[in-house]
Protein backbone atom coordinates (compact mmCIF):
# COMPACT_ATOMS: atom_id res chain seq x y z
CA UNK A 1 0.00 0.00 0.00
CA UNK A 2 1.21 3.49 -0.92
CA UNK A 3 2.16 5.67 2.05
CA UNK A 4 1.68 9.28 0.99
CA UNK A 5 3.10 10.79 4.12
CA UNK A 6 6.25 8.78 3.50
CA UNK A 7 6.55 10.28 0.00
CA UNK A 8 5.84 13.80 1.24
CA UNK A 9 8.37 13.61 4.02
CA UNK A 10 10.91 12.10 1.66
CA UNK A 11 10.52 14.98 -0.80
CA UNK A 12 9.83 17.96 1.44
CA UNK A 13 11.49 17.34 4.79
CA UNK A 14 15.14 17.99 5.38
CA UNK A 15 17.50 15.06 5.21
CA UNK A 16 20.87 14.71 6.92
CA UNK A 17 23.66 14.21 4.44
CA UNK A 18 26.65 14.00 6.73
CA UNK A 19 27.24 13.83 10.44
CA UNK A 20 29.10 16.80 11.90
CA UNK A 21 28.73 16.23 15.61
CA UNK A 22 26.69 14.49 18.23
CA UNK A 23 23.48 16.24 17.32
CA UNK A 24 24.61 18.18 14.28
CA UNK A 25 24.22 17.09 10.69
CA UNK A 26 25.01 18.64 7.36
CA UNK A 27 21.61 18.54 5.63
CA UNK A 28 20.03 18.86 2.21
CA UNK A 29 18.54 22.28 3.01
CA UNK A 30 21.88 23.54 4.28
CA UNK A 31 23.31 22.58 0.89
CA UNK A 32 20.46 24.33 -0.92
CA UNK A 33 20.71 27.57 1.09
CA UNK A 34 24.49 27.41 0.64
CA UNK A 35 23.92 27.13 -3.11
CA UNK A 36 21.48 30.05 -2.95
CA UNK A 37 24.17 32.02 -1.12
CA UNK A 38 26.74 31.22 -3.82
CA UNK A 39 24.29 31.89 -6.66
CA UNK A 40 23.26 35.29 -5.24
CA UNK A 41 26.83 36.29 -4.47
CA UNK A 42 28.19 35.30 -7.87
CA UNK A 43 25.34 36.79 -9.91
CA UNK A 44 25.15 40.09 -8.04
CA UNK A 45 28.90 40.70 -7.64
CA UNK A 46 29.52 39.66 -11.24
CA UNK A 47 26.68 41.88 -12.45
CA UNK A 48 27.92 44.84 -10.42
CA UNK A 49 31.38 44.50 -11.96
CA UNK A 50 30.31 43.92 -15.54
CA UNK A 51 28.95 46.62 -17.77
CA UNK A 52 26.48 44.56 -19.76
CA UNK A 53 22.89 43.47 -19.64
CA UNK A 54 23.19 41.84 -16.21
CA UNK A 55 24.35 45.16 -14.78
CA UNK A 56 21.37 46.94 -16.36
CA UNK A 57 18.96 44.28 -15.09
CA UNK A 58 20.37 44.51 -11.56
CA UNK A 59 20.13 48.29 -11.63
CA UNK A 60 16.48 47.98 -12.61
CA UNK A 61 15.98 45.47 -9.78
CA UNK A 62 17.67 47.73 -7.22
CA UNK A 63 15.58 50.69 -8.38
CA UNK A 64 12.38 48.63 -8.18
CA UNK A 65 13.05 47.39 -4.62
CA UNK A 66 14.14 50.86 -3.54
CA UNK A 67 11.19 52.76 -5.00
CA UNK A 68 8.41 50.19 -4.54
CA UNK A 69 9.29 48.56 -1.22
CA UNK A 70 11.91 50.36 0.82
CA UNK A 71 11.30 54.07 0.18
CA UNK A 72 7.52 53.99 0.84
CA UNK A 73 8.19 52.24 4.17
CA UNK A 74 11.44 53.82 5.34
CA UNK A 75 11.47 57.29 3.73
CA UNK A 76 14.76 59.05 4.36
CA UNK A 77 16.26 55.96 6.05
CA UNK A 78 16.08 54.12 2.73
CA UNK A 79 19.80 54.29 1.91
CA UNK A 80 20.84 52.88 5.29
CA UNK A 81 18.73 49.72 5.05
CA UNK A 82 18.50 49.21 1.29
CA UNK A 83 21.35 46.61 1.04
CA UNK A 84 19.67 44.47 3.73
CA UNK A 85 16.34 44.35 1.87
CA UNK A 86 17.98 43.77 -1.50
CA UNK A 87 19.89 40.83 -0.02
CA UNK A 88 16.79 39.52 1.75
CA UNK A 89 14.83 39.46 -1.50
CA UNK A 90 17.69 37.94 -3.49
CA UNK A 91 18.40 35.23 -0.92
CA UNK A 92 14.77 34.16 -0.49
CA UNK A 93 14.14 34.29 -4.24
CA UNK A 94 17.25 32.19 -4.95
CA UNK A 95 16.20 29.59 -2.39
CA UNK A 96 12.66 29.53 -3.80
CA UNK A 97 13.94 29.10 -7.34
CA UNK A 98 16.45 26.39 -6.44
CA UNK A 99 13.50 24.38 -5.15
CA UNK A 100 12.11 24.37 -8.68
CA UNK A 101 15.28 23.04 -10.26
CA UNK A 102 15.27 19.24 -10.83
CA UNK A 103 16.95 17.44 -7.88
CA UNK A 104 16.81 20.69 -5.97
CA UNK A 105 14.86 21.43 -2.79
CA UNK A 106 13.28 24.58 -1.40
CA UNK A 107 15.20 25.58 1.69
CA UNK A 108 12.40 28.12 2.22
CA UNK A 109 10.04 25.15 2.47
CA UNK A 110 11.79 24.36 5.74
CA UNK A 111 10.34 26.06 8.78
CA UNK A 112 13.77 26.41 10.41
CA UNK A 113 15.02 28.51 7.50
CA UNK A 114 11.98 30.79 7.47
CA UNK A 115 12.09 30.99 11.27
CA UNK A 116 15.71 32.10 11.13
CA UNK A 117 14.88 34.78 8.56
CA UNK A 118 11.90 36.11 10.49
CA UNK A 119 13.95 36.05 13.69
CA UNK A 120 16.38 38.36 11.90
CA UNK A 121 13.41 40.53 10.94
CA UNK A 122 12.35 40.68 14.60
CA UNK A 123 15.89 41.65 15.60
CA UNK A 124 16.07 44.25 12.82
CA UNK A 125 12.74 45.83 13.83
CA UNK A 126 13.80 46.25 17.44
CA UNK A 127 17.42 46.98 16.60
CA UNK A 128 16.41 49.77 14.20
CA UNK A 129 13.88 51.18 16.71
CA UNK A 130 16.38 51.18 19.58
CA UNK A 131 19.15 52.58 17.33
CA UNK A 132 16.87 55.45 16.32
CA UNK A 133 14.90 56.22 19.49
CA UNK A 134 16.86 54.62 22.34
CA UNK A 135 15.80 51.59 24.36
CA UNK A 136 12.95 53.11 26.42
CA UNK A 137 11.58 55.42 23.76
CA UNK A 138 11.44 52.49 21.31
CA UNK A 139 9.18 50.48 23.58
CA UNK A 140 7.26 53.56 24.66
CA UNK A 141 6.48 54.11 20.95
CA UNK A 142 4.41 50.93 21.07
CA UNK A 143 1.71 52.82 22.95
CA UNK A 144 -0.32 55.23 20.83
CA UNK A 145 -0.87 58.78 22.07
CA UNK A 146 -4.00 59.63 24.01
CA UNK A 147 -4.60 56.19 25.48
CA UNK A 148 -6.10 56.21 29.00
CA UNK A 149 -3.41 55.22 31.51
CA UNK A 150 -5.25 52.16 32.77
CA UNK A 151 -5.22 50.45 29.34
CA UNK A 152 -1.54 51.22 28.78
CA UNK A 153 -0.28 47.88 30.20
CA UNK A 154 -2.81 45.99 28.09
CA UNK A 155 -1.97 47.86 24.89
CA UNK A 156 1.74 47.47 25.60
CA UNK A 157 1.40 43.71 26.04
CA UNK A 158 -0.71 43.39 22.88
CA UNK A 159 1.62 45.51 20.78
CA UNK A 160 4.69 43.68 22.06
CA UNK A 161 3.03 40.39 21.23
CA UNK A 162 2.21 41.93 17.84
CA UNK A 163 5.93 42.04 17.02
CA UNK A 164 6.20 38.33 17.62
CA UNK A 165 3.00 37.38 15.82
CA UNK A 166 3.97 39.48 12.81
CA UNK A 167 7.27 37.65 12.58
CA UNK A 168 5.65 34.31 13.23
CA UNK A 169 3.22 35.07 10.40
CA UNK A 170 6.17 35.90 8.11
CA UNK A 171 7.78 32.61 9.02
CA UNK A 172 4.65 30.52 8.48
CA UNK A 173 3.59 32.34 5.31
CA UNK A 174 6.80 31.68 3.43
CA UNK A 175 7.10 28.12 4.71
CA UNK A 176 3.47 27.28 3.94
CA UNK A 177 3.48 28.83 0.48
CA UNK A 178 6.60 27.02 -0.62
CA UNK A 179 5.54 23.73 0.94
CA UNK A 180 1.97 23.87 -0.35
CA UNK A 181 3.00 24.20 -3.98
CA UNK A 182 5.35 21.24 -3.74
CA UNK A 183 2.75 19.30 -1.84
CA UNK A 184 0.08 19.78 -4.49
CA UNK A 185 2.50 18.84 -7.29
CA UNK A 186 3.41 15.71 -5.35
CA UNK A 187 -0.25 14.86 -4.90
CA UNK A 188 -1.02 15.33 -8.59
CA UNK A 189 1.85 13.06 -9.54
CA UNK A 190 0.91 10.68 -6.72
CA UNK A 191 -2.49 10.23 -8.36
CA UNK A 192 -0.74 8.28 -11.12
CA UNK A 193 0.66 5.80 -8.58
CA UNK A 194 -2.62 5.66 -6.69
CA UNK A 195 -4.65 4.83 -9.79
CA UNK A 196 -1.89 2.63 -11.15
CA UNK A 197 -2.06 0.58 -7.98
CA UNK A 198 -5.69 -0.20 -8.70
CA UNK A 199 -5.21 -0.80 -12.40
CA UNK A 200 -2.07 -0.05 -14.47
CA UNK A 201 -4.19 1.09 -17.44
CA UNK A 202 -6.07 3.64 -15.34
CA UNK A 203 -2.73 4.89 -14.07
CA UNK A 204 -1.49 5.29 -17.62
CA UNK A 205 -4.70 7.06 -18.58
CA UNK A 206 -4.52 9.44 -15.65
CA UNK A 207 -0.80 10.22 -16.19
CA UNK A 208 -1.12 12.92 -18.91
CA UNK A 209 -3.77 14.73 -16.88
CA UNK A 210 -1.67 14.59 -13.72
CA UNK A 211 1.47 15.74 -15.50
CA UNK A 212 -0.46 18.57 -17.20
CA UNK A 213 -1.87 19.77 -13.89
CA UNK A 214 1.52 19.44 -12.19
CA UNK A 215 3.09 21.46 -15.01
CA UNK A 216 0.49 24.21 -14.60
CA UNK A 217 1.14 24.26 -10.88
CA UNK A 218 4.87 24.39 -11.52
CA UNK A 219 4.33 27.55 -13.59
CA UNK A 220 2.27 28.95 -10.73
CA UNK A 221 5.09 28.09 -8.33
CA UNK A 222 7.47 30.21 -10.40
CA UNK A 223 5.14 33.10 -9.76
CA UNK A 224 4.77 32.21 -6.08
CA UNK A 225 8.56 32.08 -5.71
CA UNK A 226 8.70 35.69 -6.86
CA UNK A 227 5.63 36.88 -4.96
CA UNK A 228 6.64 35.34 -1.63
CA UNK A 229 10.14 36.82 -1.82
CA UNK A 230 8.51 40.18 -2.56
CA UNK A 231 5.95 39.83 0.26
CA UNK A 232 8.53 38.80 2.86
CA UNK A 233 10.75 41.74 1.90
CA UNK A 234 7.89 44.22 1.76
CA UNK A 235 6.42 43.23 5.13
CA UNK A 236 9.85 43.35 6.77
CA UNK A 237 10.31 46.84 5.32
CA UNK A 238 6.92 47.95 6.61
CA UNK A 239 7.62 46.61 10.13
CA UNK A 240 11.05 48.23 10.26
CA UNK A 241 9.55 51.47 8.92
CA UNK A 242 6.93 51.31 11.68
CA UNK A 243 9.64 51.00 14.34
CA UNK A 244 11.68 53.86 12.82
CA UNK A 245 8.75 56.22 12.22
CA UNK A 246 6.10 55.31 14.83
CA UNK A 247 4.23 58.56 14.13
CA UNK A 248 2.99 57.16 10.80
CA UNK B 1 4.80 14.57 8.76
CA UNK B 2 6.07 15.64 12.17
CA UNK B 3 9.49 16.15 10.61
CA UNK B 4 8.18 19.07 8.53
CA UNK B 5 7.56 21.11 11.68
CA UNK B 6 10.54 20.09 13.79
CA UNK B 7 12.96 22.99 14.20
CA UNK B 8 16.57 22.27 13.40
CA UNK B 9 18.82 24.69 15.29
CA UNK B 10 21.84 23.81 13.21
CA UNK B 11 19.97 24.84 10.06
CA UNK B 12 18.69 28.01 11.74
CA UNK B 13 22.19 29.07 12.73
CA UNK B 14 23.48 28.13 9.29
CA UNK B 15 20.75 30.24 7.65
CA UNK B 16 21.44 33.24 9.89
CA UNK B 17 25.19 33.02 9.26
CA UNK B 18 24.93 32.59 5.48
CA UNK B 19 22.37 35.36 5.20
CA UNK B 20 24.33 37.85 7.30
CA UNK B 21 27.49 36.95 5.38
CA UNK B 22 25.59 37.54 2.15
CA UNK B 23 24.38 40.93 3.46
CA UNK B 24 28.00 41.88 4.20
CA UNK B 25 29.47 40.61 0.95
CA UNK B 26 26.75 41.97 -1.33
CA UNK B 27 26.55 45.19 0.67
CA UNK B 28 30.17 45.90 -0.11
CA UNK B 29 30.84 44.28 -3.50
CA UNK B 30 27.39 43.99 -5.05
CA UNK B 31 24.79 46.54 -4.06
CA UNK B 32 27.15 49.39 -3.22
CA UNK B 33 28.60 49.75 -6.76
CA UNK B 34 25.12 49.29 -8.24
CA UNK B 35 23.53 51.90 -5.95
CA UNK B 36 26.44 54.27 -6.63
CA UNK B 37 25.96 53.83 -10.39
CA UNK B 38 22.22 54.48 -10.08
CA UNK B 39 22.77 57.54 -7.91
CA UNK B 40 25.43 58.90 -10.26
CA UNK B 41 23.04 58.53 -13.18
CA UNK B 42 20.19 60.10 -11.23
CA UNK B 43 22.45 62.98 -10.25
CA UNK B 44 23.50 63.49 -13.88
CA UNK B 45 19.88 63.44 -14.98
CA UNK B 46 18.88 65.88 -12.26
CA UNK B 47 21.73 68.22 -13.13
CA UNK B 48 20.87 68.05 -16.81
CA UNK B 49 17.24 68.77 -16.04
CA UNK B 50 18.21 71.71 -13.87
CA UNK B 51 20.57 73.01 -16.57
CA UNK B 52 17.82 72.69 -19.16
CA UNK B 53 15.43 74.52 -16.86
CA UNK B 54 17.99 77.27 -16.32
CA UNK B 55 18.59 77.56 -20.07
CA UNK B 56 14.84 77.77 -20.62
CA UNK B 57 14.50 80.58 -18.08
CA UNK B 58 17.46 82.37 -19.66
CA UNK B 59 15.89 82.04 -23.10
CA UNK B 60 12.63 83.38 -21.70
CA UNK B 61 14.45 86.33 -20.16
CA UNK B 62 16.25 87.08 -23.44
CA UNK B 63 13.00 86.77 -25.34
CA UNK B 64 11.31 89.22 -22.99
CA UNK B 65 14.25 91.58 -23.32
CA UNK B 66 14.13 91.36 -27.11
CA UNK B 67 10.40 91.94 -27.07
CA UNK B 68 10.82 94.99 -24.87
CA UNK B 69 13.59 96.26 -27.17
CA UNK B 70 11.44 95.68 -30.22
CA UNK B 71 8.54 97.50 -28.60
CA UNK B 72 10.80 100.46 -27.79
CA UNK B 73 12.09 100.52 -31.34
CA UNK B 74 8.55 100.31 -32.63
CA UNK B 75 7.45 103.21 -30.45
CA UNK B 76 10.42 105.26 -31.56
CA UNK B 77 9.69 104.50 -35.21
CA UNK B 78 6.08 105.55 -34.68
CA UNK B 79 7.26 108.77 -33.12
CA UNK B 80 9.67 109.48 -35.97
CA UNK B 81 7.00 108.70 -38.54
CA UNK B 82 4.52 110.98 -36.81
CA UNK B 83 7.01 113.78 -36.68
CA UNK B 84 7.94 113.29 -40.32
CA UNK B 85 4.28 113.38 -41.29
CA UNK B 86 3.79 116.51 -39.24
CA UNK B 87 6.80 118.17 -40.82
CA UNK B 88 5.66 117.12 -44.28
CA UNK B 89 2.27 118.60 -43.61
CA UNK B 90 3.78 121.84 -42.39
CA UNK B 91 6.03 122.00 -45.43
CA UNK B 92 3.16 121.28 -47.73
CA UNK B 93 1.08 124.00 -46.16
CA UNK B 94 3.97 126.43 -46.39
CA UNK B 95 4.56 125.63 -50.02
CA UNK B 96 0.88 125.83 -50.85
CA UNK B 97 0.59 129.24 -49.23
CA UNK B 98 3.64 130.46 -51.04
CA UNK B 99 2.42 129.13 -54.36
CA UNK B 100 -0.93 130.74 -53.83
CA UNK B 101 0.74 134.00 -52.93
CA UNK B 102 2.95 133.79 -56.00
CA UNK B 103 0.02 133.07 -58.24
CA UNK B 104 -1.91 135.94 -56.77
CA UNK B 105 1.03 138.26 -57.21
CA UNK B 106 1.41 137.20 -60.85
CA UNK B 107 -2.28 137.60 -61.43
CA UNK B 108 -2.34 141.04 -59.86
CA UNK B 109 0.62 142.06 -61.90
CA UNK B 110 -0.97 140.84 -65.10
CA UNK B 111 -4.18 142.53 -64.20
CA UNK B 112 -2.40 145.83 -63.47
CA UNK B 113 -0.54 145.59 -66.72
CA UNK B 114 -3.74 144.95 -68.58
CA UNK B 115 -5.37 147.90 -66.89
CA UNK B 116 -2.46 150.12 -67.79
CA UNK B 117 -2.59 148.99 -71.39
CA UNK B 118 -6.29 149.61 -71.52
CA UNK B 119 -5.91 153.10 -70.16
CA UNK B 120 -3.14 153.83 -72.62
CA UNK B 121 -5.26 152.52 -75.45
CA UNK B 122 -8.23 154.60 -74.36
CA UNK B 123 -6.10 157.74 -74.25
CA UNK B 124 -4.62 156.92 -77.58
CA UNK B 125 -8.01 156.21 -79.05
CA UNK B 126 -9.41 159.34 -77.59
CA UNK B 127 -6.63 161.47 -79.06
CA UNK B 128 -6.95 159.66 -82.35
CA UNK B 129 -10.69 160.22 -82.39
CA UNK B 130 -10.16 163.88 -81.56
CA UNK B 131 -7.61 164.21 -84.27
CA UNK B 132 -9.88 162.48 -86.76
CA UNK B 133 -12.76 164.67 -85.73
CA UNK B 134 -10.69 167.79 -86.17
CA UNK B 135 -9.48 166.57 -89.50
CA UNK B 136 -12.94 165.75 -90.63
CA UNK B 137 -14.26 169.03 -89.39
CA UNK B 138 -11.49 170.86 -91.15
CA UNK B 139 -12.22 169.00 -94.33
CA UNK B 140 -15.90 169.69 -94.13
CA UNK B 141 -15.37 173.23 -93.15
CA UNK B 142 -12.87 173.76 -95.85
CA UNK B 143 -15.18 172.20 -98.38
CA UNK B 144 -18.16 174.20 -97.32
CA UNK B 145 -16.24 177.35 -96.99
CA UNK B 146 -14.59 176.87 -100.28
CA UNK B 147 -17.78 176.16 -102.10
CA UNK B 148 -19.66 178.99 -100.42
CA UNK B 149 -16.84 181.39 -100.86
CA UNK B 150 -16.35 180.45 -104.38
CA UNK B 151 -20.03 180.52 -105.04
CA UNK B 152 -20.34 183.81 -103.35
CA UNK B 153 -17.42 185.07 -105.07
CA UNK B 154 -18.84 184.00 -108.25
Amino acid sequence: MLDFSEIIVHHLADRPLARLGANLHWTKHMTMSGLAFLLSAVVVVQGARSNGKLHTALEAFVTLIREEIVRPALGHDTDTFLPYFLTLFTFIFSMNLLGLVPFGASATGNISVTAALSLLTLLLINGAGIWRHGFFRHFKNLIPHGVPFWVVPLIFAIELMGYFTKCLALCIRLFANMTAGHLVILLFLGLILLFGQANPWTGLFIAPISVGLALGLYALELLVALIQAYVFTMLTAIFVGGALHPEH
Amino acid sequence: MQQLFTPDFGLMIWTVVTFLLLVLILGRYGWRPLIDAIEARERTLREEREAAEKARLEAQRIEAELKAGLAAIDAKAQQVMARAAQEAEALRQKHTAQAQADAKRLLDKARAELEEEKRRLVVELRSEVGRLAIAATEKIVRKTVDEGVQKGAL
